[in-house]
């Protein structure tokens, strides 16, 4: 789950957690000491998490591999190096923009394929999208796309990686347990998305969603989860992630490792020129 | 005869994609470490146990750990033609049996990289290599503070860059249209070249200047797959043709970019010392050359609507022929393009170009052409149109490219699926169509040449 702030407006709280490391999971920050005063209350969760939005991590860095796993069980690996900032205004303010370059090294069809995205928070503003195919030499521009289809074959939607935006979504506090919150979120523009509502499950402690179920009417068809919850450099971070199919069966796993926050990452490595030469000394 | 051998190739090529994920599911197990049979189990055991279910480790395959790493492809292709070539009397359009080797070295703060090629070439019936990649690369950061905004490039090396779709204005870098009509993969399409590449990165703009010391030049149809048009035998012709040494300069050519953004606009200047690409010019004695060429241009590449739009111009000065009054030279040229590319549906992205070529000085060409009516016309228009759709979770993908000429009634297909269902496998399967009005039209003149092929490639 991942929020920042504009204004003193709330522009954007996206509810993916699989590339939380790189959208501040900081938000989930331990020592959140704000209690939850109304419980009932979406609202109130979203404020605390916009107070914990302050203490996150500017950047971040982590390998990362996914495993694909079809209805048929054929497995398919991809493994990468993942660099994230994120974008102050002039007075240091965080936008919410956010700026990324993933480095593939495996499999061999894709490997030193360079994938870099410079993600906006405003809605009427697409994310600009680049892909170095090594091959060729070639830095290609990507138009926009739908957002809910495949990342790098897998499971996981585009969305899923570069998070899904709150302001598109109505939700809902359907009951709040010892541990959870538990969200029922329904699309504002349905035409715009293959699910009809999700059910999300966020972690009263981290503030980390747990369990997203999708559904298509009563049919819960698609489910993303944390697996497992690493605390780094003190922030709660999903260093594992699983997203299923559960209509045909076929999923993805997901690890993070080597992860670190506040790395100090330079402006300057966001650009073309990291997609020929990648900038070794932050990738170890 | 030709067509029936073919669309027993297509079928067999159907078959090998209904019936692969079988047999590739058989290879994929043997990677599995745990065994499992069934998916249900498997998801049970990535609950249960990760490490086994990854099956190898990491430090196996972080770059950081083993500073070489070694990766490349095998590769079988076969491609015939539809129709009989009278020029060239042979099915055959390509008999590849490829390997390809990888291999990058990192150093402290650079990195050595090889790409290799070896095949046997059943067309042509002989070995061939091919060495696409063989450079050094870093920063100049040890030479002090100054070369922290220089990266340097230096040996044999792939170079791309413009706004195109398979067309190419300032990108003078070598190309290689035979693999491309044969159907080989696109990154053959991009040939080599020996050069020194600096970039500089600054506030306000970054710049590339790339010198590639002994001039590198296309690699175009020379006869011994396709034929082309002669205009003096006013037919096709198909000799083995190689442009003779003293014609074929081995002087410098020197290319320059500078680039930079505006909002989120790339924007971008070019300019290019050398010699045309392809051997379009004539010495005294009838044989063809390379003449001196000089290019200057720009593009701009922006978001528009939903998409991504783009424009290019470039200026080709046949600097041996000012007037255009020569009829051994290439008359200058100005090369235009708009471009536009979207996602059309889920998984379907289409892109259209307008390419035109006009001709300068062409009242001079034509009053001075021993062959007037061959000549290409004052204005050549390009139409292409691309429809990428992608399925099966980007295990799938069909691509159409279209070049279409309204003002030579001419045009080229370009169709493949690609099929890879894990990490190891592919197969690549795709037809090249020429149709043209006229048998002396750039793409008019391949009709004979159109063909199909069907490859497989295994990746190590």
């Amino acid at each position: 789950m991942r929020l920042t702030l504009k204004n003193g407006v709330l522009k954007r709280v996206s509810v993916s957690f699989l590339i939380s490391l790189l959208s501040t999971a900081a938000l989930a920050q331990a020592h959140i000491d704000a209690p939850v005063n109304d419980e009932n209350s979406v609202n109130s969760i979203v404020l605390n998490a916009e107070k914990a939005a302050y203490y996150a991590g500017n950047d971040g860095k982590s390998l990362a591999r996914m495993m694909i796993v079809d209805s048929q069980g054929r497995k398919q690996m991809r493994q990468f190096t993942i660099l994230r900032k994120d974008v102050v205004d002039d007075e240091g303010i965080d936008t919410g923009d956010q700026r990324m370059l993933v480095f593939f090294s495996r499999p061999t069809e894709v490997q030193n394929t360079v994938f870099r995205v410079e993600k906006h928070t405003d809605l009427n503003t697409d994310d600009d999208r680049w892909l170095y195919l090594p091959a060729l030499d070639l830095v290609k521009r990507i138009a926009a796309g739908d957002k809910r289809t495949s990342f790098v074959g897998s499971h996981f939607f585009y969305e899923d990686v570069s998070g899904r935006a709150i302001a598109e979504d109505s939700f809902t506090l359907i009951e709040t347990t010892d541990t959870h919150y538990r969200l029922n979120a329904v699309p504002k523009k349905p035409e715009s998305v293959e699910f009809t509502r999700y059910v999300v499950d966020i972690d009263k402690a981290t503030f980390l969603p747990t369990q997203i179920d999708f559904y298509k009417h009563d049919n819960n068809y698609r489910r993303v989860e944390a697996v497992k919850v690493d605390t780094i450099q003190g922030y709660p971070t999903v260093v594992r992630s699983k997203v299923s199919d559960l209509e045909t069966g076929g999923y993805t796993l997901m690890e993070f490792r080597n992860i670190s926050y506040d790395v100090g990452l330079p402006d300057s490595i966001f650009s073309e020129r990291s997609l020929r030469v990648p900038p070794q000394d932050y990738m170890d | 005869m030709f067509i029936n051998r073919f669309s027993f190739t297509l079928l067999l090529a159907l078959c090998l994609v209904v019936q692969s994920p079988r047999v590739l599911s058989q290879q994929e197990s043997v990677n599995d470490s745990n065994g499992a049979a069934s998916s249900n189990e498997s998801v049970q055991q990535a609950q249960d146990d990760w490490g086994d279910e990854w099956g190898d480790s990491w430090e196996d395959s972080t770059v950081e750990r083993n500073p070489l790493t070694l990766s490349g492809f095998a590769e079988i292709a076969v491609g015939n033609r539809f129709y009989n070539d009278p020029a060239i009397n042979a099915s055959k359009t390509l008999r590849d049996a490829r390997i390809q080797v990888r291999a990058d070295y990192a150093l402290s703060a650079s990195t050595v990289r090889f790409r290799g090629d070896l095949y046997y070439d059943g067309v042509k019936r002989g070995w061939k290599s091919q060495l696409r990649e063989l450079a050094w690369q870093g920063s100049l950061s040890d030479l002090g503070k100054w070369g922290e905004r220089f990266d340097l490039k230096v040996g044999q090396q792939v170079l791309t860059w413009g706004t195109g779709d398979y067309l190419f204005l300032n990108d003078l870098f070598p190309k290689d249209f035979q693999s491309f009509f044969a159907g080989r993969d696109d990154e053959y399409l991009k040939a080599p070249s020996a050069s020194i590449k600096l970039s500089g990165y600054f506030d306000a703009f970054n710049a590339d200047v790339v010198v590639t010391p002994s001039f590198e030049p296309d690699i175009g149809i020379t006869g011994e797959v396709f034929s082309f048009f002669s205009p003096q035998r006013n037919d096709n012709i198909a000799p083995a043709f190689v442009v003779a040494d003293d014609n074929t300069p081995n002087n410098e050519e020197i290319a320059v970019r500078l680039y930079g953004s505006v909002g989120q606009a790339e924007v971008a200047l070019y300019g290019y010392k050398g010699y045309t690409k392809q051997p379009l010019s004539l010495d005294d004695t009838g044989r063809p050359r390379y003449s001196r060429m000089n290019a200057y241009g720009a593009s701009v590449l922006m978001p528009l609507g939903a998409g991504i739009a783009n424009a290019e111009y470039a200026y080709y000065d046949s600097v041996e022929d000012g007037n255009g009054a020569n009829p051994l030279i290439m008359n200058t040229q100005s090369r235009y393009l708009l471009g536009y590319s979207q996602e059309l549906y889920t998984n379907v992205t289409g892109g259209m170009q307008w390419y035109t070529e006009v001709i300068h000085d062409y009242d001079a060409l034509i009053s001075h052409s021993p062959f007037p009516a061959f000549e290409q016309e004052r204005y050549r228009h390009w139409v292409t149109t691309r429809i990428t759709y992608m399925a099966l979770r980007q295990t799938l993908t069909v691509n159409a490219f279209l070049f279409y000429s309204p003002t030579d009634s001419d045009g080229y297909l370009k169709a493949n699926v690609t099929y890879s269902p894990g990490d190891t496998w592919q197969l690549r399967s795709g037809i090249n169509i020429f149709k043209g009005d006229n048998p002396n039209t750039f793409w008019g003149q391949f009709e004979d040449a159109s063909n199909a092929y069907v490859a497989l490639r295994y990746f190590y």
